[in-house]
């Protein structure tokens, strides 16, 4: 069993000018293996911030987060982030990219092979091995993109609103592709959204989060029998306590906006 | 669209889709034809009107000899320019020519992208190096010519250096911008799996400004064959420049304009050629034109 545990976590940002931001506050929190938890929040309420401390890619200023008890100090293989659109490297084919971070560790070339190939079959974009980026469309790439993250076998996938630049069609199919993959590789996953009815549709457990500066409003368990559509009966009981939230903290927020 | 209907049974018939290939290949070809087309049209009309003022007399044959007249002249003289021991043919200027400024471009290119990249990495490089690259940059590269002809003697280095100046500097600055414009992302992505400061420079950050420096090399081509002409019409005494200087020591207008055709002929093949380089190895970001 791994664990993923955030025990109040700060962080400040130092401006330019001299100014720092308060970005996150007192944030704890914890995630289990195999949970799919949504964090769920305004825009600029540090919820990719959150997801870089954990990922190791910036360090916290306050508290500490804990990844099998150890200290996240670094990137760490045990936790790799899938950001939105346009993280694949343009000049890679699907093939490397995927291979990516196998390389950077030193796997050697002919299992790096074998794991590629392995992964993109069971996510079934081996007819796309040898495309580059700019032939595929954006749900393509966003799925290349999980694949990547997938062929290192990590205990936990941190994804930064990884559809929101999708349209919705693909987006719906993508949110069906996370669930497969979700199911098919065991795996844990945090999920960073600003869409209310996407963090209903997948997740375990939602975690609202407050804007200026990011804390940890509540945290709701969704009790819905998957799969689930937008239209599940219970779905609406869920989609009104979460919209009631979000509204409040949109008004909070607001007056500092207009100010900032 | 969707990786799982890749090979999906539903779809046009064999014949059909047959069909519809050729006439998309057909339609293909015409649009081709036409592009050639259009792109030969302005040039016989420019040489049709030149050649036809010539006959009429409104432009002077002496000042501005017509295609027709330059084009007899190189034949008649064997395709070599200059007297006695000292006569060059014509393709061999071009070569020397060519040769002086793909070889020019090419180490500045290698020098700048390793220049700007080193540099880029510490602060204190950047605060020792780019001042000086700033203040060399604006120097015209014709400018160079009396010193490097001084160092490196009147020949083949004379001309390669002066283009390498000619690129170098600005090709330097334009490496240190592109660092600047990673794409933060790509190298989020890297560090989160798992590369190393140095992989992040060698596998995300090199990868990336290629393209953009490689755009401003192109750009800066025309400028760096102009600088090779320019240093073998004053120095060298060879290559393509020595044909217009000699045209106008021996006052042959025929000359000149051959010459200049010559040599708009030559630098947009090279140009053309470093689009079919950018096309080859930088795939994922080469220009269409």
């Amino acid at each position: 069993m791994s664990s993923l545990v955030c025990h109040l976590v700060g962080k400040r940002w130092q401006a330019p000018q001299g100014l720092a931001v308060e970005a996150l506050r007192d944030v704890s929190l914890s995630v289990s293996s195999g949970e799919f938890v949504a964090i769920l929040g305004p825009s600029g309420c540090g919820k990719s911030t959150l997801l870089e401390l954990i990922a190791g890619l910036e360090p916290a200023s306050r508290g500490e987060i804990l990844i099998d008890g150890e200290r996240v100090t670094g990137p760490n293989p045990k936790a790799v982030m899938v950001f939105q659109e346009h993280s694949l490297f343009p000049w890679l084919s699907v093939t490397d990219n995927v291979a990516f971070g196998l390389k950077m560790k030193g796997v050697a070339p002919d299992e790096r092979r074998a794991r590629v190939r392995e992964v993109l079959r069971r996510v079934r974009l081996e007819p796309f091995a040898h495309h580059y980026p700019h032939q595929l469309s954006g749900g393509m790439k966003q799925r290349v993109a999980i694949a990547r993250a997938l062929v290192g076998n990590p205990e936990f996938i941190l994804m930064d609103e990884p559809f929101a630049a999708l349209d919705f069609q693909t987006r719906v199919l993508m949110q069906q592709f996370l669930l497969e993959v979700w199911r098919d590789f065991s795996s844990t996953i945090l999920f960073v959204t600003h869409q209310i009815d996407e963090a209903i549709l997948l997740s375990d457990r939602v975690v609202v989060m407050s804007a200026g500066p990011g804390r940890v409003l509540e945290e709701i368990a969704i009790d819905l029998p998957r799969p689930r559509s937008y239209t599940s009966s219970g779905f609406n009981d869920y989609r009104v306590r979460l919209t009631a939230h979000m509204e409040r903290e949109v008004m909070r927020a607001q007056p500092e906006a207009l100010a900032a | 669209m969707e990786a799982w209907e890749v090979g999906s049974t539903l779809g046009p018939a064999p014949g059909e889709a047959r069909a519809a290939a050729q006439a998309a290949k057909r339609a293909r070809v015409r649009r081709r034809v036409g592009l050639v087309a259009a792109t030969l049209a302005p040039w016989a009309v420019l040489i049709a009107l030149w050649e036809l003022g010539a006959a009429r007399g409104w432009i002077s044959t002496s000042l501005f000899p017509p295609p027709s007249a330059f084009i007899r002249y190189a034949i008649e003289s064997d395709f070599r320019v200059g007297f006695g021991r000292e006569a060059m043919p014509i393709p061999v200027a071009i070569l020397a020519s060519a040769f002086r400024v793909v070889a020019g471009l090419a180490l500045g290119f290698v020098a700048a992208v390793a220049t700007g990249i080193l540099v880029s990495m510490s602060r204190l490089g950047s605060a020792a190096v780019l001042p000086i690259v700033r203040g060399l940059a604006p120097i015209a590269p014709i400018a160079w010519i009396p010193l490097a002809i001084v160092l490196f003697g009147i020949g083949e280095k004379t001309a390669i250096f002066v283009v390498f100046t000619g690129v170098y500097f600005l090709l330097t600055l334009s490496t240190v911008a592109a660092v600047q414009s990673v794409d933060p992302r790509l190298v989020k992505t890297a560090r989160t799996y798992g590369a190393s400061p140095k992989q992040v420079w060698l596998w995300v950050i090199f990868p990336a400004v290629l393209p953009q420096v490689f755009t401003m090399l192109r750009i800066n081509f025309f400028a760096a064959w102009m600088a090779v002409l320019a240093a073998e019409m004053v120095g060298l005494k060879n290559g393509l420049g020595m044909i217009i200087i000699l045209g106008r020591e021996v006052f042959n207008s025929n000359l000149i304009l051959l010459g200049i055709c010559i040599i708009g002929i030559t630098g947009y093949l090279v140009d053309t050629g470093l689009v079919w380089v950018q096309r080859k190895l930088l795939w994922w970001s080469a220009p269409t034109q």
